[in-house]
């Protein structure tokens, strides 16, 4: 929040997807109106995105909600806590 | 409109004695003025033993996870009509026999309190953002998703 680049958005992945991702943290231009949806695809990560849940600036969000620039946004692979 | 009640939310990086942490919140609220409820119910989670897991990691989302459990306990202690509560949760590597969880509520009676306490329980096991990877004694691990049955 409010760390990425301007114009861009910060993306985080967290447990398997970190890992099967290889990265946690990276920064994306953000060229044109996109959603986390979107993105997902142009990620390229081996996984659909069913079961995965989206953080937007820290609170669970629709996967289509329009980005902006400076959002930080996360995806949660399913949470086991507690 | 109901006053917010007490609410103490702790992430715990290192292992912590729930009944210790039990006994203190509860001399905090008294200390704090609060008369003692009638009925108060707790519940502890431990790790589990068995089929060659020798420990946990609880992977957790910093600033997230906290404003989640705080939003959690705050809607979930006024539904119930809950007089006080307290998350208590572990983060990181944890042994087999330690505490992952501590929840407590206070309320009026049996029902709300007990009713509270496991509906807390239910919702940061399924929203608040934790992940659990069982580690093995051959070193190997694997990432839980999803909780074990009720």
């Amino acid at each position: 929040m409010g760390s990425s680049a301007p114009g861009s958005i910060r993306i985080r992945l967290f447990a398997s997807l970190r890992e099967q991702a290889g990265w946690g943290e990276r920064d994306w231009p953000l060229a044109e109106p996109t959603t986390a949806q979107q993105l997902w695809a142009e990620l390229g990560l081996a996984r659909s995105l069913d079961g995965v849940r989206v953080a937007i600036n820290q609170r669970f969000a629709s996967a289509d909600t329009p980005l902006e620039s400076g959002d930080e946004l996360a995806f949660l692979p399913p949470i086991s806590g507690g | 409109m109901d006053r917010p009640i007490p609410i103490e939310i702790r992430l715990h990086p290192e292992r912590f004695d729930p009944l210790e942490l039990l006994q203190h919140w509860e001399e905090g609220l008294l200390e704090a003025g609060l008369p003692r409820a009638a009925a108060t119910s707790s519940f502890i989670g431990r790790v589990r033993a068995g089929d060659g897991v020798v420990a946990l990691e609880l992977e957790h989302y910093p600033g997230m996870t906290e404003a989640e459990l705080q939003r959690i306990a705050a809607s979930v202690s006024q539904r119930h009509g809950a007089l006080a509560c307290l998350i208590e949760h572990r983060v990181g590597r944890i042994a087999v026999d330690e505490a992952i969880v501590c929840v407590a509520v206070w309320a009026d009676r049996r029902g709300p309190a007990q009713r509270c306490c496991q509906e807390l329980l239910e919702e940061l096991k399924h929203n608040a953002p934790f992940w659990k990877r069982e580690w093995n004694a051959d070193g190997s691990s694997q990432w839980i998703e999803g909780n074990t049955p009720l």
